[in-house]
Order: C-alpha cells, then sequence, then structure tokens
C-alpha cells in the first residue's frame, strides 16, 4: 500500500529569496507541491482559496 | 492536539514574534521562534523572560545565520538554513512573521 | 474541539497586505467557507484602512479580532479607539490565535 503524498501549497507575497527557495526546495522533498504568486498585479483569489482547501499545509513566505 | 509552530523573524522590527510563539507556548503547542540573519530585537529583560518561558515550555528560540550578540545573557539554538528547512518539515505551522528583512540599515534615529 | 475543515483561518502579521486579506477572506465566502481572523502586532494599523470594515462585515463577531495588547503597544486607545466595524470584545489576546489554529482546518499567514 502506497503512502498518499503530503500536498502542500507555498504562497510568496513577495518574490522568493535564494534562502526562501531553499527552503522550499527542501520543505517539498517527496511532497506533492503547488505554489501562488501574490505580488502579481491581480491575484487571482478565488483560485489561491481553492488551493488552500486543496493541501494539507499551506506556507506564506513574506 | 499539540501543534509544533515555526515563527520565522528576519526582520529587526518584528521580534515581537517571540511574544506571538509564548502566547501559543501557554496554549499548550511547541513554539519556536527563529531569528534569521542576526536580525535580533533588543533583549530586553520582557524579551528575556519570553524567550526562558517558551524554553521551559519545551519549546526552544532558534538562530540562523548569526550567533546571539556578546554581552546578553541569552542561550539561542544555532541552526544552518538546511537545518531549519528539515526542522520545519517536521512543523504543523510555519509563520514567516512580520515583513522581510530590510536591505538598508536603519538609520540613528531608530537604530538603537 | 476538531477543526472545520471548511473554515479559514488567516493570520495577520504584516501591516501591508489589506487587500490580500480582504481579497481572500472575500473568496473564500464565496467558496461557501467561513473565515475567521485575527490581527496581530503592527498589522493592527490595517484596522485603520477603509477595507477593514468591508472585512468585518464578512466575518461573524466571534471569528474577527485585533491584539489589543498590540493596539496599545502601537500608540492607540484600546478603550475609546475601538476601530469601526469591531465591537470591545474583539479586542483580544494572543489566545484568539490559538482558537484560529484549534477551529480552522486551513491556515494562511499574511
Amino acid at each position: 500500500m502506497s503512502e498518499e503524498k503530503m500536498k502542500i501549497l507555498q504562497v510568496y507575497r513577495s518574490e522568493p529569496t535564494e534562502d526562501v527557495k531553499k527552503l522550499v526546495e527542501i520543505l517539498n522533498r517527496d511532497r506533492d507541491a503547488s505554489e501562488f504568486k501574490l505580488y502579481t498585479s491581480n491575484p487571482n483569489y478565488d483560485m489561491l482559496v481553492q488551493m488552500i482547501f486543496e493541501a494539507d499545509q499551506t506556507v506564506s513566505w513574506w | 492536539m499539540s501543534k509544533k509552530i515555526y515563527f520565522l523573524v528576519q526582520n529587526r522590527m518584528y521580534g515581537d514574534g517571540v511574544r506571538s510563539a509564548l502566547g501559543q507556548a501557554v496554549e499548550n503547542h511547541y513554539a519556536y521562534p527563529v531569528f534569521m540573519y542576526g536580525e535580533f530585537p533588543r533583549f530586553s529583560e520582557y524579551m528575556l523572560e519570553n524567550i526562558s518561558w517558551i524554553k521551559d515550555m519545551e519549546g526552544d528560540v532558534l538562530t540562523m545565520g548569526a550567533d546571539a550578540p556578546e554581552g546578553v545573557d541569552v542561550e539561542l539554538t544555532p541552526v544552518t538554513l538546511e537545518e531549519l528547512g528539515e526542522r520545519l518539515r517536521e512543523a504543523d505551522v510555519i509563520i514567516p512573521y512580520g515583513l522581510p528583512k530590510q536591505k538598508k540599515a536603519p538609520p540613528p534615529a531608530c537604530a538603537e | 474541539m476538531s477543526a472545520d475543515p471548511n473554515k479559514l483561518g488567516i493570520f495577520v502579521t504584516s501591516p501591508q497586505h489589506m487587500s490580500h486579506v480582504l481579497g481572500v477572506a472575500q473568496a473564500a465566502v464565496r467558496a461557501g467557507k467561513k473565515v475567521m481572523v485575527f490581527f496581530t502586532y503592527k498589522a493592527i494599523h490595517l484596522t485603520k484602512s477603509p477595507d477593514f470594515v468591508k472585512l468585518a462585515n464578512l466575518c461573524d463577531v466571534e471569528d474577527l479580532a485585533i491584539c489589543a495588547d498590540s493596539y496599545t503597544c502601537e500608540g492607540y486607545d484600546p478603550e475609546t479607539d475601538i476601530p469601526r466595524g469591531l465591537v470591545p470584545r474583539q479586542m483580544r489576546t494572543q489566545a484568539f490565535h490559538g482558537a484560529v489554529l484549534e477551529e480552522c482546518g486551513k491556515y494562511l499567514v499574511l
């Protein structure tokens, strides 16, 4: 029986630094990862909410 | 159920993440404030007491990228970026707290 | 009490994302979800934004609060200057953040 992968969502409030990218790389390892950029001009909040509710964990970086 | 909660602080103005972490320690969670890049708050008596309480309640206070400042009676647990990443994998909640690190050094008006 | 899988908790720690707080909360309500929001430390300045009242109108009284100590530390008076859209019992402590973590199945930091 295969264990289901944890779904993790990475949200960026600003463009991620190299260190944030490294932390995200470690956090995403062996996980079902997705991302959402909030620092665009018109973020699609409906899509973000849908993604949050589909994820097991959401991390919202600075 | 008790959660492992990390409060990541990388801006000198947001040492308040420690108070927020203590707030969750007293709610029976494991609280871990992390100072990044030496962006420490002023270690007032209040701040030092909060750090001590967090440790007493099975949490810890970490520092990534800098040693605790000399002359301050505080023990922080040093971690590398990679170690922090591995620890965050075990976290139930990750809170990048407040604002990101400033690029500009503070002017005299607010540097102390 | 177990977390409600249809409830989104938002922990607001940054003073510069009111449009995101309101945008996410409105989207969650459109999707039939409940939202619970706590503002702490310098994020309490967002209570002075016109959008804050819109947020307050979206949330149940029991599901929106700010940290009263933060509000005081930032120079406001928590008794005579309660933010528009809030009632006195929404001036709370960090324990409200604990309630967000306990009651909400999903969680976002802004």
